[in-house]
């Protein structure tokens, strides 16, 4: 528990951070969304059957923008990439932080186990995650009550929102097998990093060219499309099942190399 | 001449202590010790005569130059060496000094080897394989390879072996021979006893006495230790130049500094078993600076 | 030149690193031009049973934008700077503070240089390094381009479209910069540039979609509007002069506050 309560304390001005970020880019879109009214409709069926690859150089996207909902999702992979950067960074940084800082001669002479320390210290993180998501889930649900005109957005929300909380888990697990397994402490964030940015790309890349397609398994942004999620689509259960190999596997990963590893000092 | 000059140095850090009106000068060729307790401001001091942090007031010059304005150029003339060091990552031993080196314009390439026998420090070495104490010794050269006129150590001893202290301690006497200035700052009285000529001491930022060695040393103090047959109230000692009074059971001490024969008399009312009087290390001269007043 | 060939040794594997990931992502994206382009025409021949004025109404030349520049310039282009800022301001951010993070300050700054040489020697050092990055990435870019084109191209526009990389990791740096000297004391250098540089990609990315003029000046990432550049061939004074002003300011203040720094011991 002391360790748990320590690293909530040493991470608590970062998540304020994060949160004041998070409500800060919801609000300044939200507040910028004015519903489209329905005319131009033939212009929006022929924009519709605009190839993808030509629509994302025009910046248009395949939402229907009349709606918030709509205008919520195109927004939604913007909120997701905040939450999962925080999500990795943190993984990797609670794990790693003790030898880049070199208390980890303090820590590990201590009365604990490395078992131990690794749940206090996912625990934190794992608690840190849910309060960004919990912060963007109300923030959203508040301002799309006002934005919204009267349609209903609370399940769409709720949904996207879930969405966001496994991709955080993804990158969260991802950050810190990393850190487990990886030598340099120093190294272990950027290499997070690079992996998140390679999967970012590649989401992007895949929404611009129906070749790519078979790529969606490798980008865990992917797994959890606004589009479907708004839908009908839903969750897909093959993706649900991928998340939850991938995150049992950085689990497993964690915990075992970190026990293992030859402590830095 | 002087190598060191320092007037009113004044460094506060906010609210907390840093160092107020310290004043010494180091003549140029001594060897010059600098002690307190930890925390005192021996490092504040330093790091400003390096020019790592700049004096709220006060000035400090080396070598008649001020120590923050020609920061550059009085650094050819200046080793230093630091409590703890710490060098880039993924550099082998020689890589490190000939980067040093580099600095100065001139040929170190015979001195590096030089210092790294005395030192016994493979130079093949990554630097982030060495232990604390090797990595010690890369300091040590790192900070004497370029033959500076000014040896500035803080705290440099921790982490050698005392093998390793007696040869570096030799080297350091042979660079003061060959006319090197040494400012020495430590919290380890008996290398500052061995070492140094003269001593300046600083307690809670404010320099208290600058003394030479052998004037601490001579005979104005003596350690008195009386044994007696009954015991007595140590308050009969309470007197001028009395010191570091202590009893136990029987048996009183203290450190005397004063006339001799006022103390003797005091002690001839008395029926004692037993009497040293000694020369007492600076250690137990010291003790009364380190101990913070009340 | 020793402190600068150091710098630049530091450098070596994450300069290294970075150029191979432009050119990966300019790979990748500009590999996507020939299906593009065909997309392109085939939706240009529907269009012909639409009335004229509502393609019109599209609001957009067709030829110009779905040209390889086009394409090039706006899609690829956009994270190829999302990731050259990231590398440029991880560069920035670095230079000052891992000297006090490895606590190697008291180590350089007890040489015989100036604090305003030691600046100097990193400052470029991190501009060699990016300058490196971007001679490969637009050899790269250019080869890539010309394997994929479809029709002749104007390549001093392509030049001009690639060149912002170079302008944009120069605003980062110097941003990161004037931050490694101003906070005391940086742990990690990572979740500084991150953040910095995807807050401001997220803020280009959605002001672009609302079209509001005013926060172009806020991201760098805006300054330099390829749509303009491969109409005009030529970038818009306003915001090269505000860039280059911004660049002067932070880098001068940075030489100032960091001859003035107190250097901790730790």
């Amino acid at each position: 528990m002391n360790i748990f309560m320590r690293e909530m304390k040493a991470h608590r001005k970062s998540l304020i951070f994060w949160c004041v970020g998070m409500i800060v880019m919801i609000i300044s879109q939200m507040s910028k969304y004015t519903a489209t009214s329905g005319d131009g409709q033939s212009l929006n069926t022929l924009m519709a059957s605009m190839p993808k690859s030509l629509q994302a150089i025009i910046g248009s996207v395949s939402f229907d923008l009349s709606k918030l909902s709509g205008y919520y999702g195109m927004i939604f992979i913007y909120l997701a990439l905040i939450a999962t950067i925080h999500a990795a960074m943190l993984g990797a940084d609670i794990i790693s932080k003790e030898e880049r800082d070199k208390t980890s001669e303090f820590l590990f002479v201590k009365p604990v186990s490395r078992n131990k320390v690794v749940t206090a210290k996912l625990s934190a993180a794992f608690v840190n995650i849910i309060i960004l998501n919990i912060v963007t889930l109300i923030t959203s649900i508040g301002l799309a009550g006002k934005y919204s005109k009267g349609e209903p957005l609370t399940s769409v929300i709720v949904n996207l929102m879930l969405g966001m909380f496994v991709l955080q888990l993804i990158f969260m697990f991802l950050g810190t097998g990393i850190a487990a397994v990886s030598n340099n402490p120093k190294g272990a964030s950027s290499l997070a990093m690079g992996i998140l940015l390679t999967t970012f790309i590649l989401y992007n890349a895949i929404g611009m060219n129906s070749h790519l397609e078979v790529l969606k398994y490798l980008t865990p942004y992917k797994y959890f499309d606004a589009k479907n999620l708004i839908s009908s689509v839903g969750f897909e259960p093959v993706f649900m099942i991928l998340s939850a190999l991938i995150i049992l596997v950085l689990f497993t990963v964690t915990y075992v190399f970190y026990r293992r590893r030859d402590l830095e000092v | 001449m002087n190598a060191i000059e320092i007037k009113n140095l004044t460094k506060n850090y906010g609210t907390a202590r840093g160092i107020e009106n310290v004043s010494f000068n180091v003549e140029e060729g001594e060897i010059f010790g600098f002690i307190g307790p930890n925390g005192a401001g021996k490092s504040t001091t330093i790091r400003t005569l390096l020019a790592l942090i700049h004096p709220t007031s006060g000035s400090a010059t080396i070598f008649g130059k001020d120590c923050i304005k020609f920061a550059p150029e009085i650094a050819k003339e200046v080793g230093y060496l630091p409590s703890e060091v710490f060098y880039y990552d993924n550099m082998r031993v020689i890589d490190l000094l000939k980067y040093s080196a580099s600095f100065y314009k001139k040929d170190c390439t015979k001195r590096i080897k030089e210092l790294s026998e005395i030192m016994e420090l493979d130079l093949k070495k990554k630097i982030d394989d060495l232990s604390f104490g090797n990595k010690k010794k890369v300091g040590i050269i790192q900070g004497l390879l370029h033959e500076p006129k000014l040896i500035i150590l803080d705290e440099p001893t921790s982490g050698l072996d005392p093998l390793m202290q007696r040869k570096f301690f030799a080297l350091l006497q042979e660079e003061n021979k060959k006319g090197a200035t040494i400012l020495f700052s430590s919290h380890i009285l008996s290398e500052v006893q061995k070492m140094c000529n003269r001593v300046a001491i600083i307690k809670e930022g404010k320099l208290i006495t600058v003394e030479k060695i052998s004037t601490l040393e001579e005979n104005t103090y003596k350690k008195f230790k009386l044994e007696m047959k009954l015991v007595l109230d140590k308050n009969y000692f309470k007197m001028n130049g009395v010191n570091n009074l202590e009893a136990k059971d029987n048996v009183i001490s203290f450190l005397f500094k004063g006339n001799l024969n006022l103390i003797m008399k005091r002690i001839s009312e008395l029926e004692i078993t037993n009497i040293w009087i000694e020369e007492p290390d600076l250690e137990e001269i010291f003790i009364h600076y380190y101990v913070k007043e009340d | 030149m020793n402190m600068f060939l150091h710098e630049l040794k530091a450098y070596r594997k994450s300069t290294l690193i970075w150029t191979c990931s432009l050119i990966s992502v300019v790979l990748l994206f500009l590999a996507m031009f020939p299906a593009m382009s065909k997309d392109a025409a085939d939706f240009k021949k529907m269009l012909d049973n639409y009335s004229p004025a509502l393609v019109k109404a599209l609001g957009f030349s067709f030829d110009s934008l779905f040209s390889l520049l086009g394409f090039y310039s706006s899609v690829t282009l956009m994270y190829v700077l999302l990731c050259g800022s990231i590398q440029a301001m991880n560069l920035g951010t670095s230079i000052i503070s891992k000297e006090v993070r490895d606590k190697t300050a008291d180590f350089l700054l007890t040489k015989p240089v100036s604090r305003m040489q030691i600046m100097t020697a990193k400052l470029c050092a991190v501009i060699t390094s990016l300058v490196i990055t971007n001679v490969f990435f637009i050899a790269a870019a250019s080869l890539m381009a010309s394997v994929v084109q479809t029709e002749a191209y104007d390549y001093k526009i392509f030049l001009l479209v690639s060149l912002p990389l170079f302008f944009v990791q120069l605003m980062f740096m110097s941003l990161g910069i004037i931050i490694s000297v101003l906070v005391p004391k940086i742990r990690s250098v990572l979740p500084i540039s991150l953040g910095t540089v995807f807050g401001f990609f997220i803020l280009s990315m959605l002001s672009s979609s609302n079209g509001d003029t005013a926060s172009r000046f806020i991201t760098p990432f805006k300054y330099f509007d390829s749509t303009y550049i491969i109409k005009n061939s030529a970038y818009e004074a306003s915001y090269s002069i505000v860039a280059i002003l911004f660049i002067v300011v932070t880098i001068a203040a940075s030489y100032i506050i960091y001859s003035k720094k107190d250097i901790h011991s730790v």
